[in-house]
């Protein structure tokens, strides 16, 4: 199997798009904040934008090469596209739009994709989840080199995301083809993609398996993008060979990391334990807060105390009885945070 | 229990309807059915009929044909080259007809600027139901290019980038996406053009002229026969009408046999995706 | 009590704007209906009134079916005298008479010398007016007494009045047509006008008729005199057209 080389070169809105990977047979997502320029990458490789710059092949087949002045249309490059919004074709039944790419197999993808009872209706009759399953049918249907989805889950509601986001990384293992992924959530990309970059203004900051971004990220921004905390202070070495992180909002918290001058001190919200007391535990920072928020999501619940947001078992938010306005101890270790660059 | 502003509603509805539909219903009504008949078959009527339905029908495939595809390029331009060029293709419009039968005189006629050319090739336009085709199409095709561009416009892109994706040529995804969805618009502007072609006369009259059974269109022979015999110029009327009524009843009808097909649901919804 | 008031305001201003729009003022300007070929020299006469030109069989027909008119000027005593039948109009006056050309583009693409070329040239583009029209009467008079009634078969347009003719002429695109002599007059730097044998030459007499029961009608009777008057039968002279 080919691997896809892609460099694109392009000037958006406000800043240039700047990207140079490899994508071989695994599943690469682009996360970023929307306008970061992750569609368009999925747009250069489908051949519906052409970039200033770029080159992008896959193995001997080269799609674009601005300098050779090659430029494949569309339908001559493999790929398949599943759009934001599904772009399934309103005038046709759903058996006509997965056979749009390629007649052979329809039944056996309709079969597969467990739309087979859904064959006459119109898209407009079919629920998010439905649509989804028709557009990767109608995108898989052409047997593409290279698999693009732009945002798969954005349409959906939150109930049916987590089922389809199950579904999709079944499909995504059984079909190893090169695919890129795009998508403005970091919880999906680390539950589907192998490796995932984390775009912004049109470059990537960091690439890598989702744990490597959790554990070390890069700068502040991943570390925003990717769920933690981030509380900005100023560093200077501190007791114990800890550094010392003196918070813009008033008060100290303390560090495994190294670090010095501006830094964002990052921690993860399911590294922050809440109690009704301080008590004398391992754990360096303590932090007394009022309870802003509960949000239960499922057989979690988000606590949002003070600057932090804990996320605990909604078990024991119930042991403890938590309520808003309730004075509470949020504390993590300093071994749990990390430093990084600001800005 | 009607509110008096209900009933100003209704009153001004039944207003507006009535005064829209008497001077046609007068065409039919205005002598007995018998006279209207016998007129109808006046060789004068029959021969404005012929004319008419000839030049007409002729005009508008031209216009269908040639037209669509055209549409579909200037809608698939950027926005400022679009309006410009959609810009240029309403100038007709504003040009009353008989400047516009001038301007047609001017390109093609046997001083025109086409005439030297024209003459080498042995063709003579003016006073032939060429001309009454060619006047047609001049001044009916910016009301169907306008609607088509508008229609191809509010087709989604995502929609026909799909189909590139999915393997369809431009030629495929022309055929087989943008013009099913955009067939609702495209009839509607298919129906004005008509309707304005069949009703032209000022660019007919000059660029023509008016002979029966050659280019003596039905609105030119109403405006003769006004004079020579009434009962016939109502007859050529209410032929008018019929044929326009048809013609708009059929354009209505067509989109509710593709709305099996598609998803608009009124003539003039745009597609957004779903 | 004041909002009466107020109401009976509004109506009053109402009624005396209804009425200011229809009531006859002796200095409104006269609508005269007008054949084609007075088109050049009536404005002349009247400069301030508002005229309608056409062909005076449609002219005819409008005015028998109630248009606004206040004087028709016709180029065929048929049509004034057919008015004056029906009781529509007052007696008409003879004002001007005219006669026939034959007209052809200044450059004379079909090499027309006399009227009875027109019989000898195979591919001619002749324009003629239609058969009601005063000028397509006359011009078949024309053709009858000059035994040359086949020559309509060469007719590539039938015009509804005689400026359609002259048009086409003017623009180079017919290659002979019927005209009256006042027409050539008029577009003289685009038209030529072969004089047509005297035995053949209709009488075309100019009528003019006040609308009886019409709103201005003493602005038209005023323009009637203005018309039959010295300085207007001056104006009719200059445009060519011959005097009673």
């Amino acid at each position: 199997m080919d691997t896809l080389e892609l460099t694109v070169d392009h000037p958006l809105r406000s800043f240039r798009l700047s990207v140079a990977e490899e994508l071989g047979r695994e599943t690469l997502a682009l996360v970023g904040p929307s306008g970061a320029g992750k569609s368009s990458v999925l747009r250069a490789i489908a051949g519906l934008l052409r970039p200033e710059r770029g080159r992008i092949a896959l193995g001997s087949h080269v799609w674009l090469d601005t300098e050779a002045g090659i430029d494949l249309a569309p339908e001559r490059r493999s790929v398949g596209l599943v759009f934001q919004e599904y772009a399934l074709f309103p005038h046709l039944d759903v058996r006509r739009n997965v056979a749009f790419g390629g007649r052979e197999r329809v039944d056996e993808l309709l079969e597969r994709f467990r739309i087979s009872h859904l064959a006459q209706a119109r898209p407009a009759g079919l629920s998010g989840g439905e649509r989804q399953r028709v557009a990767l049918a109608r995108a898989v249907a052409r047997d593409p080199a290279v698999l693009l989805l732009d945002e798969p889950l954005s349409a959906l509601d939150a109930h049916t995301r987590n089922v389809v986001r199950g579904e999709l990384a079944e499909l995504l293992a059984e079909l190893r083809l090169p695919t890129l992924l795009v998508t403005h959530d970091f919880d999906d990309a680390a539950a589907l993609a192998d490796r995932v970059g984390v775009i912004v203004d049109g470059r990537i900051l960091q690439l890598g398996p989702a744990a490597e971004l959790l554990a070390a990220p890069a700068d502040a921004f991943v570390a925003s993008f990717t769920g933690a905390n981030l509380l900005h202070g100023t560093a200077r070495p501190g007791a114990g060979g800890l550094t010392e992180v003196v918070l813009d909002g008033g008060g100290s918290m303390y560090s495994a990391d190294g670090g010095e001058g501006r830094v964002g001190l990052a921690v993860y919200p399911w590294e922050v334990s809440l109690a009704r007391a301080e008590s004398l535990d391992s754990a360096v920072n303590h932090v007394r807060g009022e309870v802003r928020s509960v949000v239960v999501l499922g057989n979690r619940v988000r606590v949002r105390v003070g600057p932090l947001t804990a996320e605990i078992t909604t078990g024991s938010a119930e042991r403890l009885e938590l309520r808003e306005g309730d004075s509470v101890v949020a504390s993590f270790k300093a071994t749990a945070s990390r430093l990084v660059p600001l800005g | 229990m009607r509110s008096p502003f209900g009933v100003a509603l209704a009153l001004a509805t039944a207003l507006t309807i009535s005064f829209l539909l008497l001077p046609i219903l007068a065409i039919f009504l205005d002598i007995p059915p018998g006279r209207l008949l016998d007129g109808m078959n006046d060789p004068a009527a029959v021969d404005a009929l012929i004319v008419t339905l000839k030049t007409t029908l002729i005009a508008n495939l031209v216009i269908l044909l040639i037209g669509t595809p055209a549409a579909y390029l200037i809608g698939s331009r950027s926005f400022r080259t679009r309006s410009l060029l959609v810009t240029a293709i309403e100038l007709p419009l504003v040009l009353p007809p008989a400047v516009a039968g001038i301007g047609l005189l001017a390109a093609f006629g046997r001083n025109g600027l086409l005439g030297g050319t024209l003459d080498v090739l042995g063709l003579s336009i003016p006073f032939t139901q060429l001309a009454v085709v060619l006047a047609i199409m001049f001044v009916a095709s910016p009301f169907y290019l306008r609607a088509a561009v508008s229609a191809f416009e509010s087709v989604d892109p995502a929609l026909t980038g799909a189909a590139r994706t999915l393997g369809a040529g431009p030629a495929r995804t022309f055929f087989r996406v943008a013009l099913p969805l955009a067939s609702g618009g495209l009839g509607a502007g298919w129906a004005l053009s008509f309707a304005r072609g069949i009703g032209e006369f000022g660019a007919t009259i000059m660029f023509a002229g008016s002979l029966q059974g050659v280019t003596q269109t039905l609105s030119l022979a109403v405006y003769e026969q006004f004079d020579v015999d009434f009962d016939v110029a109502l007859a050529i009327g209410a032929e008018l009408v019929a044929v326009s009524a048809f013609l708009l009843l059929a354009v209505k009808l067509v989109p509710s046999w593709t709305r099996s097909n598609s998803q608009s649901t009124t003539l003039f919804a745009p597609f957004g995706s779903r | 009590m004041t909002t009466e008031l107020a109401l009976g305001a509004v109506l009053a201003a109402a009624v005396a704007l209804v009425t200011g729009f229809t009531t006859t003022r002796a200095d409104a300007p006269a609508t005269v209906y007008a054949a084609a070929s007075l088109t050049d020299v009536f404005p002349k006469v009247s400069p301030a009134l508002r005229f309608q030109l056409a062909g005076s069989n449609q002219l005819a027909l409008q005015i028998a079916r109630g248009a606004p008119a206040d004087v028709f000027a016709s180029a065929s005593p048929v049509y004034t005298q057919g008015l004056f039948r029906d009781g529509l109009v007052e007696k008409p006056r003879t004002f001007a008479t005219n006669s026939l050309v034959l007209a052809v583009p200044r450059s004379n693409p079909a090499k027309i010398r006399s009227v009875f070329d027109l019989a000898k040239r195979p591919k001619l583009k002749l324009v003629v007016a239609g058969q009601r029209v005063p000028i397509g009467l006359y011009t078949r008079e024309v053709l009858k007494r000059l035994a040359l009634l086949k020559v309509l078969r060469k007719a590539v347009s039938q015009e509804p009045d005689v400026k359609g003719i002259v048009g086409k002429l003017a623009l180079g695109e017919a290659d002979a047509g019927f005209v009256y002599a006042t027409d050539v007059r008029a577009a003289s730097s685009r038209l030529l006008a072969i004089p047509l044998p005297r035995r053949s030459q209709p009488t075309v007499r100019y009528e003019v008729a006040v609308v009886k029961g019409s709103k201005n009608w003493e602005a038209g009777l005023e323009f009637v005199a203005d018309l039959l008057s010295t300085d207007g039968r001056r104006e009719l002279k200059q445009a060519g057209f011959g005097l009673p």
